[in-house]
């Protein structure tokens, strides 16, 4: 059967990459990446491994992009649409729901993917410090970051699809990410001994800090990434048509 | 065609369409008439399968719009009422991107491209950025990508919204061009564009189809009021007499040739034969006597009113 997912992604792309704004935050991204890689060489204090790791899931700016990136690329997706009615449009075309999402999100993913890519440059400095930092943990570092932004995304793309208001979809998805990034770290902190073990194994800094900058790739880890975003874009595509059920 | 049964949409308490029945042959143009918030557009939504019916059932070319939509939305072109283009987009791109997801080959999209831009009269536009376009240009690109994938139905709202009379003309001529060869649903609260253009005519308000059929079939769910137009080639004060002596209460009118003549409305217990007697009988050289149709939008006010 015929699919229409290639032509969505590629408008998605196109929009995504075709806009002024685009390069705005990827300017702006460029810019706070090279900070935070500076301040990493210092704390990492000329040990590549350590710079690499603080660099990619051990320092603030990090955990920043990781809460504020995602909501601001995904708010629009579809809370634009809907209030342009650009939506009406694309959802009476012969396109299945499914592959509205899932183009929007796979946009939205290669798009941030894109903003990240250029931290390998920076990586790459490290040659003049003499190593470079472990390929191992140069993939891992990476696929976690993958596996994270694909999960903020789908969260994103969730929240874009509930409200026609993009500010309402990225504050909403801003707030879940806070909760879902502090919870394990305050449960932690207050002590609820038998709420620490679960939150931890859902935490995606213990699985940065104790495996993805480290070369570690567990693979329950990535089962969890890969089933946690494919229950936020059922979520997505089931919000997407409860239009029908309104 | 399109089959509508006992369709019916609920918006909590708000019912927007309330147990509405039409039937549309295949090649046949229905204009679907209507106040603002008569239920025309939700109508629309639920058989372009955006929204679902609360209870009913509709079919387009044979397939359900609630079990089948994909296969519905493959035979439709839409165009909605509020229409919604990228505004960073040109034109060309814009149509090429819609004729993929409609699954056209490169072949097919470049040469229904070419012809839906010179149906709509947008062959000057190809480059232009849809952002760029005013709303009448933008109006007749939704149109093109209705017609882009040459579908067999058409479902249109408010087709000619934000369009001058010029460009209005053009596409209602259009749109009359199809008749016969695509099965057309257009709707419109604006009847004096609808009248000469639908072989049929269904009334809705409230969410309720008041009546469905040609304009004549309409006289006869409207009920003919009997009103006649009468002329006479004497002196029109003379035949104001004779015609308050019949126990009617003429009233001044104007046919198109500029005539003065007389608006009797007939009791049912006359018939126009014994009139023209009587007149002709009291001397009254007659020169004019004929029924007054009355037009779509008289019949539709009364319906509404009703």
């Amino acid at each position: 059967m015929k699919t229409a997912l290639p032509s969505l992604l590629w408008r998605e792309v196109e929009s995504l990459f075709f806009a002024p704004l685009a390069y705005i935050v990827l300017t702006i991204f460029l810019f706070l990446s090279g900070f935070s890689f500076v301040k990493a060489l210092g704390e990492g204090a000329g040990e590549v491994g350590r710079t690499v790791e603080i660099f990619l899931g051990g320092g603030h700016w990090f955990w920043l992009c990781m809460l504020l990136l995602p909501p601001l690329i995904t708010m629009r997706l579809v809370a634009e649409e809907r209030r342009s009615g650009q939506l009406e449009v694309l959802l009476t075309a012969p396109v299945r729901d499914g592959e509205v999402v899932l183009a929007k999100f796979l946009g939205a993913l290669i798009f941030q993917c894109f903003l990240w890519a250029p931290t390998l440059l920076h990586i790459l400095l490290l040659r003049n410090y003499g190593a470079l930092p472990a390929v191992g943990q140069l993939v891992t570092s990476y696929v976690g970051l993958t596996c994270v932004l694909a999960l903020l995304t789908s969260v994103g793309l969730v929240f874009s699809i509930l409200t026609s208001n993009q500010i309402v979809a990225a504050a909403a998805s801003t707030t879940f990410n806070l909760v879902f990034f502090a919870l394990p770290i305050a449960i932690d902190e207050i002590g609820i001994d038998w709420l620490v073990s679960p939150l931890r194994s859902v935490s995606m800094f213990e699985h940065f800090t104790s495996g993805f900058s480290k070369g570690v790739l567990d693979s329950s880890v990535l089962v969890f990434y890969a089933s946690a975003t494919l229950a936020m874009l059922v979520v997505a595509t089931r919000s997407l048509e409860a239009r029908k059920w309104r | 065609m399109i089959r509508i049964e006992h369709l019916t949409r609920r918006f909590h308490e708000l019912v927007a369409v309330d147990d509405v029945s039409l039937h549309i042959q295949e090649g046949e143009l229905l204009g679907f008439l209507g106040p603002n918030g008569a239920g025309k557009s939700t109508t629309i939504k639920i058989l372009t399968g955006f929204l679902p019916a609360t209870s009913g059932k509709a079919t387009v070319a044979g397939h359900d719009v609630a079990q089948d939509s994909l296969a519905v939305r493959r035979k439709i072109g839409y165009l909605p009422e509020q229409i919604a283009v990228p505004s960073d987009t040109r034109v060309n791109e814009y149509l090429d991107y819609r004729g993929r997801l409609k699954g056209l080959t490169a072949r097919e999209r470049k040469t229904r491209q070419d012809t839906v831009l010179a149906q709509c009269g947008l062959e000057p536009m190809r480059r232009r950025l849809l952002g760029q376009l005013s709303r009448g240009y933008r109006q007749r690109v939704g149109l093109a990508d209705a017609l882009l994938g040459d579908p067999p139905v058409l479902i249109l709202d408010e087709a000619t919204g934000g369009l001058d009379p010029g460009q209005r003309k053009e596409v209602l001529d259009l749109i009359a061009s199809f008749r016969g060869d695509k099965t057309v649903l257009i709707s419109s609260h604006v009847l004096a564009e609808i009248e000469p253009l639908a072989s049929r005519v269904a009334i809705i308000a409230k969410g309720r189809v008041l009546a469905c059929g040609t304009r004549a079939e309409l006289h006869d769910t409207a009920g003919r009021r009997g009103e006649f137009l009468v002329g006479s080639a004497g002196p029109a004060d003379v035949l104001t007499r004779a015609l308050s002596a019949e126990g009617l209460t003429p009233a001044p009118a104007d046919d198109a040739d500029g005539d003065d003549l007389q608006l009797v409305s007939l009791p049912s217990s006359m018939a126009p034969e014994q009139l023209l007697a009587s007149l002709v009988a009291a001397g009254i050289p007659v020169r004019h006597f004929e029924p007054r149709e009355r037009s779509l939008q008289e019949i539709f006010l009364e319906l509404v009113a009703a």
